[in-house]
């Protein structure tokens, strides 16, 4: 009972190549002519997994020290592809593994486990000024990965196909809970772990984009945080014009007390995380209303309004109606950093860091385009040192990374569509993608245990060390 | 209790995996020492509850890691890192003599596990547990593609791995219950073999003709294989359990159209009129059926429907002219089918025949009858309908939940390096590696 090739097949035609013992099928794929050799295998472990979860990767059944590439597609729930791809050369067992080998080749170079995952990007195909975000958090990406003979490029995969398998990547764990909030003026989204709680919890702000941006509640429920993503500026749901703040300090301490008061919360273990504008909302948050957070993070933001207040309480103008400190590079793409450059803030709209009261975590990319975060982060520190409150800063600051330092695993976009009216404008983020993928995994590690230490086991800590705390007021 | 509840972290890595892959539960920030109960809870397709749990005492840094540490009691003890799942069992007051058999393998089982403070037994859904996750099993692993087969007049299912193939193929064949069972080829289409699960007893065109199916009902099966664009023809092999097993060895010793590079046979026997048709089979044990026993429970035992082993050659599949590799898998306590005393006899002819080279036997200790993929819960007795006889009996599968636990974990595991090593490995491997095993 000898080797049969498929029937249906005619004649099939042999690859070059340093290894031309592939027979190319006409209906697609590569086998092996010589049979001694077992068919190559792909594998991926998990095949289903968080987005902040690694997954290992791996190539069987190759011949030794053979050029391969592995590929990565996916579409963006807007329909776009987004593809990556690494070149290896197969080891001595023939094997290719992507926790340990070296790329030589393709999105990114030398061993990077997660590389097909930061390094993905827009196809040839796709519309420019794209940025991958996910909209339904739901549902995962499906990303298909495949094992393709040669070094060869993403477009050639129908013709060098050796095997393939797929891997779902989920921003919610199964048990997450999702509830949409519309309630006492408050629009956002809830997300809730799996179990009884209650749970620590934590306010999500975001930036100037406006929306609803839920994947990093999604993404913090699945790691044991009630996590509310909270909108503020450019959602149908709240009122006023899209392109001003209307809502004030009072919105978001009625958006605070909404999660502290949730009977499945700890009152007294309720943060706050923000990003770029959101930043200076956590910090105003934290300073100038009546809530008290447990613990604040704050990602590449300003520490005044970047935008005019139209009263006192926080509402503002339209951000585009002040452009003198935007930049412009050789190809008309737009960077706001300078906007939030301490000195150019207003003096009234500057947050008082002195009154801090709780552990502050600020994370800098240093590539930062978008906003002055390394400033930002020198002046905080400054202003707390001179409180005498040095105790409650963390810096992590990160080479290379720019202003979107996102959870891990995701791909960076140095530039993106940032508005279509009235003319087009891309703006910049900045950050090269190998160290933002670094920074991504690293703070977002940094910024978990950070949450662990300072909402799950801080009062179990000063507990041990005989100080008075406030009893938490979920009652078992 | 002054123990802060938002302290207490309890994890299920990974928390969407397929049915056969082991998991890690982890419980960290409890005071060492603590002593705990783990509870697994499932609600299945039929609506029935299940539920699993252990006691636990956490370690001298507040973690209990069920991967590593005992179990002091409960539906199961030691260190059993799947314990959770295959010692689930009927809640109180369930109706007795339940089966766990997911039907619809396009969706996971959802379990969820909970930790309850102290050494607890019941009344679990009573109370409020101090942390519980949501753990979800898949059957089909991402990109696996589910292909109702209904061609040359068949009940099937066709499960295709994800990529461009071309797949070895496999031919499911379960047992006397009959009905079309397709989780066993969801999760082998999940490691990379095209497989089709086959109703052969209860098939469309049994129901509506009133006729059983004749032997070429599996070649035909073997054809759709066969010449599948997408599977290769060179690399087909069948899996069958229990009156899967009788068709199985059948084929590869008979069929004139199979040409199968392996077999894998579970819970079964060679006895039966040779090359007789699923019918003729059928009627052959039927004959026997003043030999059932019933044990105390009333539960019905069958084994001995086909013993003595016949020494009348026309009564066993001539195994000596076996040519394909043979994984024969058995379970000591069968009360259902005499597997073990059958083993000893296939071993013998072929041995006889000279080509004992060709047969791996597994025989597991305290292991019933239903041997089939690993971490579900273990039915030592269920209602059973028999096809042929139509009546609702329980029925005596046998086996000892740890023992045979270990043995579905050790024999799934086998079963896969048998069939990649033959079903993926060279042309001129007879034998499957065995410093795999």
């Amino acid at each position: 009972m000898g080797p049969k090739i498929p029937g249906g097949a005619p004649e099939p035609s042999t690859l070059d190549g340093n290894c031309n013992n592939a027979v190319l099928l006409n209906h697609g794929g590569v086998r092996w002519k010589n049979s001694f050799r077992q068919s190559p295998v792909l594998t991926a472990a998990p095949v289903r997994a968080l987005i902040d979860e690694q997954i290992s990767i791996k190539g069987s059944f190759l011949p030794p020290e053979c050029p391969v590439t592995v590929c990565a597609q996916m579409h963006s729930d807007d329909g776009d592809l987004w593809e990556a791809f690494a070149h290896y050369n197969t080891n001595a067992d023939g094997t290719v593994n992507l926790t340990k080998d070296h790329s030589v080749g393709g999105s990114y170079l030398g061993c990077e486990p997660m590389g097909l995952f930061w390094g993905l990007q827009p196809a040839p195909c796709a519309r420019e000024g794209l940025r991958l975000r996910k909209k339904n958090v739901e549902t995962p990406y499906v990303m298909l990965l495949s094992l393709l003979e040669g070094h060869v490029s993403p477009s050639e995969r129908q013709s060098t196909e050796l095997a393939a398998v797929i891997t779902e990547r989920w921003y919610m764990a199964p048990g997450v809970r999702r509830t949409e909030i519309r309630q006492d003026g408050v629009v956002g989204t809830l997300f809730l772990p799996p179990g009884p709680g209650p749970f620590p919890a934590m306010l999500d702000l975001w930036g100037m984009g406006g929306g609803l941006v839920e994947y990093r509640s999604a993404l913090l429920a699945s790691r044991g945080y009630a996590s509310l993503s909270l909108a503020y500026i450019g959602h149908k749901d709240l009122p006023g014009s899209l392109t001003h703040i209307n809502v004030g300090d009072s919105y978001f301490e009625s958006a605070f007390h909404l999660l502290q008061d949730h009977r499945q919360v700890c009152a007294d273990r309720v943060g706050i995380i923000g990003l770029s504008f959101g930043v200076y909302l956590t910090l105003r948050i934290a300073t100038k209303t009546v809530v008290k957070p447990a613990c604040l993070i704050c990602v590449n933001g300003p520490v005044g309004s970047t935008v005019k207040f139209s009263d006192p309480d926080g509402r503002t103008e339209q951000f585009e109606s002040d452009q003198k400190y935007w930049t412009y590079n050789d190809q008309g793409h737009v960077s706001f950093k300078d906007v939030s450059l301490p000195a150019n803030l207003s003096a009234e709209s500057k947050v008082k860091i002195e009154h801090l009261t709780c552990p502050l975590m600020y994370i800098v990319g240093e590539d930062d385009l978008s906003a002055s975060s390394i400033e930002s982060a020198n002046l905080i520190e400054e202003t707390l040192k001179a409180a005498g409150k040095s105790q409650l800063f963390t810096c992590l600051s990160y080479p290379g990374a720019g202003h979107l330092i996102e959870p891990p695993y995701t791909p960076n976009s140095r530039a993106s569509l940032w508005s279509v009216k009235p003319q087009k404008l891309v703006t910049l983020w900045g950050g090269h993608p190998a160290p933002h993928a670094a920074a991504q995994e690293d703070a977002w590690k940094k910024i978990l245990d950070f949450m662990e230490r300072n909402l799950r086991r801080e009062l179990l800590i000063k507990k041990n060390a005989g100080l008075k705390v406030p009893l938490c007021s979920c009652t078992i | 209790m002054d123990r802060k509840q938002c302290c207490v972290k309890l994890s299920v890595q990974p928390s969407r995996g397929l049915m056969d892959e082991k998991f890690i539960v982890l419980v960290q920030n409890v005071f060492p020492g603590f002593q705990l109960t783990l509870h697994a809870l499932y609600k299945c397709e039929d609506g029935h509850s299940w539920e699993a749990f252990a006691h636990y005492t956490a370690s001298a840094i507040g973690t209990v890691n069920i991967s590593e540490d005992p179990s002091l009691g409960g539906t199961y003890s030691g260190v059993e890192p799947m314990g959770l799942l295959w010692s689930l069992r009927p809640v109180p007051g369930s109706k007795p003599w339940l089966r766990m058999r997911k039907m619809n393998v396009q969706t996971p089982m959802e379990v969820t596990i909970s930790v309850y403070p102290g050494y607890q037994t019941e009344g679990f859904l009573d109370q409020v547990p101090l942390a519980g996750v949501v753990v979800e099993r898949w059957y089909m692993a991402p990109g696996v593609r589910r292909i109702p087969v209904t061609e040359a007049g068949l009940t099937a299912t066709l499960f295709l791995p994800p990529g461009p193939g071309p797949f070895p193929g496999l031919l499911d064949l379960w047992g006397g219950g009959g009905k079309l069972v397709e989780y066993r080829s969801a999760l082998l289409a999940s490691h990379g073999f095209a497989s089709l699960a086959l109703d052969y007893l209860t098939a469309k065109v049994t129901i509506e003709t009133g006729k059983m199916v004749d032997n070429q009902y599996f070649e035909r099966a073997y054809k759709v294989l066969e010449q599948h664009p997408q599977i290769l023809s060179s690399r087909i092999a069948i899996i069958g359990l229990s009156l899967g097993t009788s068709i199985t060895l059948k084929m590869a010793v008979y069929s004139q159209v199979a040409k199968l590079r392996c077999v894998v046979c579970i819970s079964g026997s060679h006895v039966q009129p040779v090359d007789g048709s699923v019918e003729q089979i059928m009627s052959f044990f039927n004959k026997n059926a003043e030999k059932t026993r019933f044990n105390n429970e009333n539960h019905m035992i069958c084994r001995d429907l086909l013993l003595p082993i016949p020494t009348d050659p026309s009564l066993k599949v001539d195994v000596g002219q076996l040519q394909c590799p043979l994984l024969l898998v058995v379970g000591e306590d069968d009360q259902n089918w005499p597997t073990h005393e059958s083993a000893m006899d296939i071993k013998e002819m072929m041995e006889r025949a000279g080509n004992s080279h060709l047969l791996t036997l597994l025989s597991y200790p305290d292991t019933g009858h239903l041997i089939e993929p690993p971490f579900t819960p273990f039915a030592k007795a269920s209602s059973f309908r028999a096809v042929s006889s139509r009546q609702k009996l329980v029925a005596l599968w046998g086996g000892e939940t740890a023992a045979h636990s270990r043995a579905q974990e050790d024999a799934w595991r086998k079963t896969l390096v048998f069939l990649r090593a033959n079903l993926y490995g060279g042309v001129n491997t007879g034998i499957a590696s065995f410093s795999n095993l």
